[in-house]
């Protein structure tokens, strides 16, 4: 189920652009899905799998960087590739701020167009695979009482037992059984690793 | 611009004027005369009538000849003694009060006859005033129109540069996707010829656009007119006036005057005036030189007019100032790198020079010469 084959979605108002985009990338034997605007992008069911979107930044109605705080507003996040017909700097920099893949002018060149898809592909699989641990970990936090939630929360703060039994008024004794079922429920094989997944979860930020 | 004159007022000779006093008071007489057996007394209104319409029409001397034949007439006719110019003591009265209003009657008339007069007058200039203006305002909008049009020549090469990329993009993705499946083990033949028939479609569609422009542009023939180059500067200086106050840039003319007219087309060295004063403002908008100036003058030096204009900007890159009128050299982020080059192809289409050098207190002075020709007819 982690290994979806990535889709390619192209959304271009030019029917022409849009088919050679396609082709090309079926050449090369990827998945691709064409729009040939923003609203049937968002109106289409999308498959949950790894992949990008090549945006024209000149579109009828919503131009594209507008429609890329769209998707960021509606939390889509999907890596996008420009394509533009005439290199805008500023709107380039704009663009790449807001966490654009690339900038590509037209007529681009196909390798320059598939090194910056599986460039694309692969932050969004490392996304996506992020997303899934997070949700794991989030699932495995939520089983825990809240006795071992507070436990948990000064243990990767840096406390000792000795602290933690202080802090929380029970005895040192209490306070290892605690312990030991955080690190048995959250699955972690150590310390350390029990501080990364608070780290994931944001656990550490909250004081 | 000169005014016209007011189109000629009917006037009437001496003759027709005393003429109209003669028959009006000959009218009111016979009149008279007719009516006299219906009233008791002297009837002598219908003569006030008719010193009235002779002053009216006839002006203030037709009435005063009316109101001297009327008395002469009454006192002969009407006022007793009968038939004879002595007055009874009992009509003296009657007849001086007669006088009197008579008088006074012409006095009304003519008086309000010359006010009509000149309100009719002053009417009249004020509507040639308004259709002067009114021409005049047509003709600056016109203008405006296509300068307005100019000022989009960026967008329109924007435009121009989608329109072509688009199916060029197409048929180079197409071109590296005809690789692949013909590359691919077994090579897919099928799609490898379907590609290249949209290949075909692209370019073929390139083509279209791109003879679609030529169209475009082939319908601008120059259409040359004699014309004053200070008008069409004043004119711009006009035009561009709230641009610049936007900017906060004060825009300077000085224009010899007595310049000839040049046989020109006058929208095309409008285009490069407005271009070269575009660029100048362009130039000071990162400076920070007080007052920002943008001059605009022109001269004759022998047989040639010199326009320049003049402006305090960042000056001229020495490095750039080659490759400045090439085409699509730009130093502006949204600049088409078109302006200069476009430019100095209409000069130079007008047997003229454009070129620039550098302002010696800071800033840039660009200057297009264009030949006088002497053989100017004047019309």
């Amino acid at each position: 189920m982690t290994d979806l084959r990535p889709t390619i979605f192209v959304i271009d108002d030019d029917a022409s652009v849009r088919d050679a985009v396609s082709n090309l990338l079926e050449s090369v034997g990827l998945h691709v899905q064409v729009f040939k605007s923003t609203e049937a992008f968002q109106n289409a069911s999308r498959p949950d799998v790894p992949g990008c979107l090549i945006l024209d930044i000149r579109l009828p109605g919503m131009n594209g960087l507008e429609f890329q705080e769209t998707l960021e507003k509606a939390g889509v996040e999907i890596p996008i590739i420009f394509i533009t017909a005439h290199g805008d700097v500023p709107m380039t920099s704009r663009a790449m701020k807001a966490g654009a893949i690339e900038f590509l002018m037209k007529p681009f060149q196909k390798e320059d167009l598939l090194a910056a898809i599986h460039h694309g592909i692969d932050r969004d699989r490392l996304r996506r695979e992020e997303q899934a641990e997070i949700s794991v970990l989030r699932s495995r936090f939520e089983a825990l009482t809240s006795r071992e939630r507070e436990v948990m929360d000064l243990v990767v703060a840096g406390l000792t037992n000795k602290e933690v039994a202080a802090r929380l008024g029970i005895s040192e004794v209490t306070i290892k059984m605690h312990r030991g079922q955080v690190t048995r429920k959250m699955e972690a094989d150590s310390l350390p690793g029990l501080v990364r997944m608070a780290d994931k979860l944001k656990l550490r930020n909250r004081r | 611009m000169q005014t016209n004159p007011p189109p000629p007022r009917r006037t009437r000779s001496t003759l027709q004027r005393y003429g109209i006093a003669l028959l009006s008071v000959a009218a009111a007489f016979v009149s008279t005369l007719c009516l006299q057996h219906l009233f008791p007394y002297p009837f002598l209104f219908l003569f006030f009538g008719a010193v009235m319409v002779s002053a009216w029409f006839g002006g203030t001397a037709a009435g005063l000849v009316a109101v001297l034949i009327s008395t002469v007439v009454v006192d002969y006719f009407f006022v007793p003694p009968f038939y004879s110019f002595s007055i009874s003591a009992t009509s003296e009265a009657y007849f001086g009060a007669f006088i009197a209003c008579a008088l006074v009657a012409s006095w009304i008339s003519s008086s309000k006859k010359k006010s009509e007069e000149a309100l009719k007058e002053t009417r009249d200039q004020l509507e040639i005033r308004v259709s002067e203006r009114t021409a005049e305002l047509m003709k600056t909008q016109a203008d405006l129109a296509h300068l307005s049009q100019v000022m989009s020549m960026g967008e329109l090469a924007a435009s121009i540069a989608h329109e072509i990329s688009q199916p060029l993009t197409a048929v180079v993705a197409h071109g590296h996707a005809c690789v692949e499946w013909l590359s691919a083990s077994p090579p897919n033949v099928e799609k490898a010829r379907q590609t290249a028939d949209r290949i075909i479609q692209d370019g073929t569609q390139a083509g279209t656009v791109v003879s679609r422009i030529r169209a475009l542009f082939k319908k601008e023939t120059p259409a040359k007119s004699w014309f004053y180059m200070n008008e069409v500067i004043h004119q711009l200086t006009l035009f561009l006036r709230d641009e610049a106050m936007r900017r906060h840039i004060t825009i300077q003319t000085d224009l010899a005057s007595g310049l000839p007219r040049i046989m020109a087309d006058r929208i095309q060295l409008q285009q490069v005036i407005l271009n070269l004063a575009m660029n100048g403002m362009d130039a000071m908008a990162e400076t920070t030189e007080d007052p920002k100036e943008l001059v605009i003058r022109s001269r004759q030096e022998g047989e040639a007019m010199v326009v320049q204009v003049e402006d305090c900007g960042i000056g001229l890159n020495p490095e750039t100032a080659e490759k400045m009128f090439d085409p699509f050299f730009t130093t502006k982020p949204h600049g088409t790198g078109m302006g200069l080059s476009i430019s100095r192809s209409i000069v130079e289409s007008h047997e003229g020079r454009l070129s620039a050098l550098p302002r010696p207190s800071g800033g840039a002075i660009f200057q297009f010469t264009l030949p006088i020709h002497s053989h100017e007819f004047n019309d």
